[in-house]
């Protein structure tokens, strides 16, 4: 996580993704996968093919692309279907676009229900015997039952969440790195899996993206870096006020 | 008339000694200087991300002269300030902490304005700061000066507009023995602890208190060998990468 500072002299804070070998590795039609829209499945980290099984290699063999560590499904319309085999850039994304970041939370092992739920416990003192960090009670007398879904005791993270409405202020095409506001769900060097936002307000903020994707071979020659417009680009001299 | 030798010949022409000349320029650059928010903290993070913010901090310090600075020194330092009248501030004070690594690096300056202690953290990379001079250059004994909150004010007061000491480049930095006298206990912390090695506080108490706070001493702790951190290589590599850059 990183500082960033606007034209305006605000500072915000960054999470750098890094787009580390995203290949397609399938595309399954409507019918096929029976939701609303076409599926298209795409591959993460490149890793060894002696600890996968063979069913999972058969994706990989099939695209000719090396063994991935993580595969994700992204719902995809008919007109943006992209070819099995393709690699996935950072310059797919744009400054000024707003994406969400999903991915598994840091682990926490089998918590206690303060930690987990955030309960208030018991006093310390005043005596309070052997009931510090307890749940209390669990139910009412008339329920005689204990609802499903209480709030209990159990393991904790290493989940997958959801941050909504990042703002993306500056890609790296050269390292293939996203900065993205704010935080992102996971531990240090965690997969993360990055969508286009599904809030309603940012609906209208991608103006003009590269669609279906960047692809590397084309003929559009990006900068290294692509900042959004509000960003304070350090070969500037200092802030000042008028 | 010459000097004749005991042979009868006249003595042979000895040219006096040739003076030794001490080149105190080749003598300064074996000097380096490479700022601590440079060396990457200890972790499992990529390295790759202290590449591009090192990148970013190249930058910036190609724009603004970011002067090299240790704990002890007096620094002004005019930020633009949208509220101010001028649309720009000046605090003076002494730099009594150097915290973060990376863009977010910081320093604290101290300083006495009618009987109020203020002090303000800045942070080197902010775009917001316009100049950085350094008023008076001397290392003290300690890489923190926290400490100055409990001494007396007099150690934490300097003239707002203090004129700078001049300082020639290649004299060592003076490293300033002064020893503080504190306000009476008690203190923010206990620095007579040997926890925080403290060896700038002219300590007046009573032995037995001095005695008393070598209890909580460690000193298995410098043999500990989780906790070495070896950063000599990595500087070097670092060294040679910000120089490199910043000649360009």
């Amino acid at each position: 996580m990183m500082p960033i500072w606007t034209k305006s002299g605000k500072r915000h804070v960054v999470t750098l993704l890094k787009v580390q070998d995203c290949h397609v590795l399938r595309y399954i039609s409507k019918e096929e996968s029976g939701g609303k829209t076409s599926k298209l499945l795409v591959g993460g980290k490149n890793v060894s093919p002696f600890h996968k099984s063979e069913s999972a290699m058969e994706i990989f063999r099939e695209a000719g692309v090396p063994g991935k560590q993580k595969v994700t499904t992204f719902n995809v319309t008919d007109d943006a279907i992209i070819k099995p085999g393709t690699p996935l850039y950072a310059a797919h994304f744009r400054p000024g676009q707003v994406v969400d970041v999903t991915a598994k939370t840091i682990g926490k092992g089998f918590q206690g229900v303060m930690k987990r739920w955030g309960f208030k416990g018991q006093p310390a003192s005043h005596g309070q015997t052997k009931t510090h960090r307890r749940p209390g009670a669990i139910s009412t007398n008339k329920a005689s039952k204990v609802y499903r879904g209480k709030k209990m005791p159990g393991k904790m993270g290493n989940i997958y969440r959801t941050s909504f409405g990042l703002k993306v202020w500056r890609i790296n095409t050269k390292h293939d790195i996203i900065y993205v506001n704010g935080s992102v769900p996971g531990h240090r060097n965690c997969l993360v899996k990055v969508k286009d936002s599904k809030l309603p307000t940012y609906k209208d903020c991608n103006k003009n993206p590269p669609f279906p994707t960047f692809f590397a071979d084309g003929d559009e020659e990006l900068p290294e870096d692509l900042y959004d417009k509000e960003v304070f680009q350090f070969t500037e001299p200092s802030l000042t006020y008028s | 008339s010459c000097r004749i030798s005991s042979d009868g010949k006249p003595a042979k022409f000895q040219p006096p000694p040739k003076p030794v000349i001490v080149d105190k320029q080749k003598q300064r650059e074996e000097r380096r200087f490479l700022s601590p928010e440079f060396i990457p903290p200890r972790g499992r993070t990529d390295p790759l991300k202290f590449y591009m913010e090192r990148k970013d901090m190249i930058q910036r310090r190609k724009v603004f002269n970011i002067p090299e600075f240790y704990v002890g020194h007096v620094l002004a330092v005019t930020t633009a300030e949208p509220s101010a009248s001028e649309k720009s501030s000046r605090f003076v004070g002494i730099c009594i902490q150097r915290a973060g690594k990376g863009l977010g690096a910081t320093f604290t300056l101290r300083n006495v304005i009618e009987d109020q202690g203020v002090e303000i953290c800045f942070e080197l990379y902010n775009p917001r700061i316009q100049a950085i001079e350094v008023l008076k250059l001397e290392k003290r004994l300690d890489e923190h000066l926290l400490y100055l909150r409990d001494a007396l004010p007099e150690y934490s007061s300097f003239d707002v507009n203090m004129k700078p000491v001049s300082h020639l480049d290649h004299d060592e930095i003076p490293v300033n023995k002064l020893q503080v006298r504190m306000k009476p206990k008690p203190w923010s912390k206990r620095w007579e602890r040997p926890k925080y090695n403290i060896k700038g506080i002219k300590f007046e108490l009573p032995e037995k208190k001095m005695k008393e706070a070598q209890k909580w001493s460690q000193p298995w702790l410098e043999f500990d060998m989780l906790r070495e951190y070896d950063t000599s290589k990595l500087e070097e590599k670092i060294w040679k990468e910000v120089s490199e850059e910043l000649k360009k």
